[in-house]
């Protein structure tokens, strides 16, 4: 059956010349037909012959040559129906799972009220999951075709025969395999002839053509080569130290274009002069004076300075060099309504406060250390009024306390914490390499337990915490009031366990949950 | 199968005793190639092809100048003001998708339908399709805003921002519905030309030309297994397509109706919105095969037989859309609601009562001259009454939009909408945009499903 119709490239490589070279083969005979009936009349004595390997090809799709070649019904409507079902299972759970599920493993879900709507209603997810549907039903159905047809198919020995081409224009083919049990080449030929065709002509696949061209394998290795670098790039940058921020593929919201309320706004340029939002170059307005942000109004003194409340405004007058004890919580501008006077001294004090505060923080602890003696305030000895003290918050206060408090002061409020530790060793070892103890500007951390603490009246304690003492920096921006009375009665706990013969606790009153008689 | 072989260029007429043929100047299987095929395969395209195309460019180029202009000032470039702020961009958004579902009605609902003459127009209505919807999203996708995170449109997970579209908004059906309708059509559209390329492969002479082609005909050899497995899925894609195009319009129609803002919440929305599109699609389909067939001399493939089947399809649904005119006006003084009547009458008789008067005169009045048969057949005044049609549909969509919006329930924030120049230039060069695709797809596709035409050529031709 092998047989050489054209002279190979490669003959002078072969040894003899003589014996057929195998550089095509032949896969059939082709039957050109003018006329699609002929066609259907030559496919159909070609099935009553007993040819079963045998296909046709026309122009256009020729009507009755299915039943006359034995082509069964495709089965591709039932793929695009699993394709189609499986659609619209996606469908629904892509819906659910982005605006309904209340909980998810990874990139959780967007369960958003919308004009009271509930999360997950049916009809309003049907037009996406119709759309879900017919979308993968249509990839189906063309890529389906596609792959029973086994197309793309860019390489078929018939492209080659040049009166083939004609099968996409006006002529028909009948084409029977090789390999079909019935096949005899002459045979085979004379009854395509006598069915009506009006030209024969062998298949042959060219087998010396199966090489690809040689640029082609030079672009594949370049390719190769390209891909290699997004993995060598990956390589490099997991084992190298960068300095860069991490790189956000895609940033959505993460760094936004705005200004910080409070800040300095950007300062163009117009006319060779500044120009700002505002003209105290800020990019927000200042609340009015007198204005209380909600939740924000302190005019508790005993809750929120632990000093007893006095007449009105003893307290403040009794410090007038610490205006930062009126419990400024941002600044002039939330001031606390307690007293007109504060008011007006807050007001009038605010330019120079906002220049004087740098300088203050670079004084430090030497300056902290040398205030002049000062008239105490009234401190308050008896938790105020608005907290419940109960077990709830003695814990509360052993949780913040350990969290705050004990790198300092250690768990038992000894002092010992880890950070004095280390920081003692350190000054320790610089007194004894260096021989000087100048650089040795650690201060032991004061015990809790220190008879100058245990004395103390809770509210003194609660300044402390709030706004610092000699060393200690302040803790009031960062643990809420509540929290920090939490601690107090924690650190009153922790003293009462070493005052020799157990001291009643504070009094515990009597709330819903009340002590069990062993708490602490 | 016996037809009689009329060689002549009258086919208009309808005689009971045989069916008038769709294929004329008695070509055969190669005369129907050698026709379509020899469009592209010419070296020179007629000069009118270059004219054009280098209009549509230049009108390309300066959309692009103004997206550009857009995307550096942001939409305030537009006219889209307090209290109208959806504007033409909206506007040109709804009048390109319903230009597009006259090709997938040609194409999906026609084929079920079994009508024949489909095949001479179906290839370049779908073309026309793709490319109206591609000039469609556009305006939504420009419309967004801050355009660097468009992708919030679908549903992509995102690295820290733990959100998702929201899937109750008819704005994001929108997004589902253009994107499926965009990609199906497209779909349908390439299968479509599998058998064409092959065509176009098998006659090329160049190297680039039989590259190019065999690479997208993708092998296609025309075998009977393979026909037998093409027509199938050509019959489950129209199944599919149908009913999307009716959703499309319908999801376009709900972005209006599922709002409560007078003259847009009414459920007539979707079959009357529908109708409008496949009405205005036809008039595109019609305005342009007409110059395309006179160009390229499609006239035996394009007949004036199709060109009156068209309009025929025209006049019908330009009469829906009438009706659905009249009843709006019906449900709004049946209906009883004070601000419904005030949204209606305020239509035809407020600021924009010029804008509705030009819908209806374009919309309902002109189309009527389609009962005689010599406005039917005659190529020339048909492309006047089609392009009145779609000058018609385009302010439909502008009086419902705007209308509806600049008087709304607050009187004290009523005002007048005026476009800017950025409006009128995106919209003249969305039809740049078109008209570019339109004339590439003209000069290297087959214009005619080859394949299709030979099936309904008569028998006997060749």
């Amino acid at each position: 059956m092998t047989t050489t119709h054209r002279p190979a490239r490669h003959s002078a490589s072969h040894p003899s010349g003589g014996a057929p070279a195998a550089e095509s083969r032949m896969i059939g005979v082709l039957g050109q037909f003018d006329d699609p009936a002929a066609l259907v009349a030559a496919a159909e004595q070609a099935h009553q012959a007993g040819y079963r390997r045998l296909d046709a090809y026309s122009p256009f799709p020729v009507h009755g040559i299915d039943a006359a070649l034995g082509i069964r019904r495709s089965r591709l409507p039932f793929f695009v129906l699993l394709i189609g079902t499986c659609g619209c299972f996606f469908g629904l759970f892509m819906q659910w799972y982005a605006n309904a599920a209340s909980s998810s493993p990874i990139f959780p879900g967007y369960a958003f009220i919308i004009s009271g709507k509930p999360f997950w209603s049916i009809p309003a997810n049907i037009p996406v999951t119709f759309e879900v549907i017919v979308l993968s039903s249509a990839f189906a159905t063309f890529f389906g075709m596609l792959f029973l047809n086994r197309l793309p198919r860019l390489a078929n020995p018939l492209h080659r025969i040049a009166r083939f081409r004609r099968a996409s224009n006006d002529r028909f083919f009948l084409v029977i395999d090789q390999d079909d049990p019935h096949f005899d080449r002459s045979r085979t030929e004379n009854e395509l002839l006598a069915w009506g065709s009006t030209g024969v002509e062998p298949v042959l696949q060219d087998l010396t053509d199966n090489q690809l061209p040689s640029w082609m394998k030079a672009a594949a290795v370049l390719l190769g080569l390209f891909l290699l670098l997004p993995p060598v790039l990956i390589y490099r940058a997991h084992y190298a130290t960068n300095g860069q921020p991490r790189l956000h593929v895609i940033p959505d919201m993460d760094d936004q274009y705005r200004y910080k309320p409070q800040a300095l706004g950007p300062n163009w340029l117009v006319n060779r002069l500044p120009q700002y939002f505002f003209v105290d170059e800020r990019v927000m307005r200042e609340p009015l004076l007198g204005t209380v942000a909600r939740g924000e109004l302190r005019n508790d003194s005993e809750y929120f300075l632990g000093i007893k409340s006095a007449p009105a405004g003893s307290a403040l007058r009794a410090t007038p060099n610490q205006p930062e004890q009126t419990e400024i919580v941002s600044g002039p501008r939330a001031a606390t309504v307690q007293d007109p006077a504060a008011i007006q001294e807050t007001a009038g004090n605010q330019e120079p406060a906002a220049n004087q505060e740098p300088a203050a923080n670079q004084a430090g602890a030497a300056a902290a250390g040398q205030v002049p003696a000062e008239p105490e305030p009234d401190w308050v000895t008896e938790f105020p009024s608005r907290l419940t003290i109960d077990e709830a918050l003695m814990r509360r206060g052993r949780d913040r306390f350990q969290i705050y408090c004990t790198a300092c002061h250690g768990y038992a409020g000894d002092g010992d914490g880890l950070v004095n530790q280390r920081a003692m060793e350190l000054a320790v070892s610089n007194v004894i390499e260096k021989g000087t103890t100048a650089n040795a500007t650690w201060t032991q951390v004061k015990s809790l337990h220190d008879p100058a603490v245990t004395v103390q009246p809770i509210g003194r304690i609660f300044d402390t915490i709030s706004h610092g003492r000699g060393t200690m920096g302040p803790y009031g921006r960062q643990i809420p009031t509540a929290d920090r009375w939490a601690i107090v009665l924690y650190v009153k706990a922790l003293q009462a366990t070493r005052a020799g013969e157990p001291k009643p606790e504070p009094p515990v009153t009597e709330g819903n949950n009340p002590p069990n008689g062993q708490g602490g | 199968m016996a037809t009689i072989v009329h060689d002549q260029r009258d086919n208009t007429y309808e005689d009971p005793t045989h069916r008038a043929p769709l294929v004329l100047g008695g070509l055969n299987y190669g005369g129907i190639t050698d026709t379509v095929a020899g469009v592209v395969e010419t070296r020179k395209p007629p000069f009118a092809w270059y004219v054009a195309f280098g209009i549509s460019l230049a009108l390309l180029a300066m959309l692009g100048a103004l997206i550009v202009h857009l995307f550096m000032k942001g939409v305030g470039v537009w006219g889209n003001s307090n209290p109208t702020f959806w504007g033409w961009p909206i506007v040109n958004f709804v009048f390109w998708v319903g230009i597009g579902h006259a090709g997938t009605l040609i194409s999906a609902i026609l084929f079920l339908f079994r009508q024949n003459w489909r095949t001479g127009i179906n290839r370049a209505a779908e073309a026309m399709t793709i490319f109206a919807v591609i000039c469609a999203g556009m305006f939504p996708g420009i419309h967004i805003g801050r355009i660097w995170v468009f992708y919030w449109l679908f549903p992509i997970p995102t690295e820290h921002l733990a959100m998702w579209p929201q899937f109750r908004s008819p704005l994001l059906w929108d997004v589902f519905a253009v994107s499926t309708y965009f990609t199906v059509s497209l779909l349908f559209w390439y299968m479509g030309l599998l058998p064409d390329l092959a065509t176009l492969r098998d006659r090329a002479t160049g190297k680039w030309r039989k590259m190019i082609y065999g690479i997208f005909s993708l092998g296609w050899s025309g075998s009977a297994r393979a026909w037998h497995r093409y027509e199938i899925a050509y019959m489950i894609l129209a199944a599919l397509s149908t009913p999307l195009v009716l959703s499309v319009h319908t999801i376009v129609s709900f972005d209006f109706a599922v709002s409560q803002l007078p003259g847009w919440h009414t459920t007539i929305f979707p079959p009357y919105f529908v109708a409008g599109a496949i009405f205005s699609g036809f008039a595109m389909v019609v305005t342009l095969l007409v110059p395309a067939r006179e160009l390229f001399g499609l006239k035996n493939l394009i007949t004036v037989r199709h060109l009156e089947n068209m309009n025929k399809i025209i006049m019908a649904t330009g009469l829906m859309v009438g009706t659905a005119y009249a009843i709006e006006f019906f449900i709004a003084y049946y209906g009883q609601v004070e601000v419904e009547q005030f949204a209606f009458l305020n239509r035809a008789r407020g600021h924009f009562a010029w804008a509705y008067w030009i819908m209806i005169t374009c919309n309902v009045l002109i189309p009527q001259l389609f009962w005689f048969k010599f406005f039917r057949t005659n190529v020339w005044l048909m492309v006047v009454i089609c392009i009145c049609v779609n000058i018609g549909m385009w302010f439909e969509r502008f009086v419902i939009c705007v209308t509806s919006l600049n008087r709304d329930f607050l009187p004290s924030s009523w005002g007048y909408f005026h476009p800017t120049w950025v409006d009128i230039g995106m919209l003249v060069g969305s039809f740049g945009l078109f008209g570019t695709l339109f004339l590439l797809f003209c000069r290297f596709l087959p214009a005619v499903a080859i394949a299709e035409v030979k099936l309904v050529a008569p028998t006997e031709a060749h």
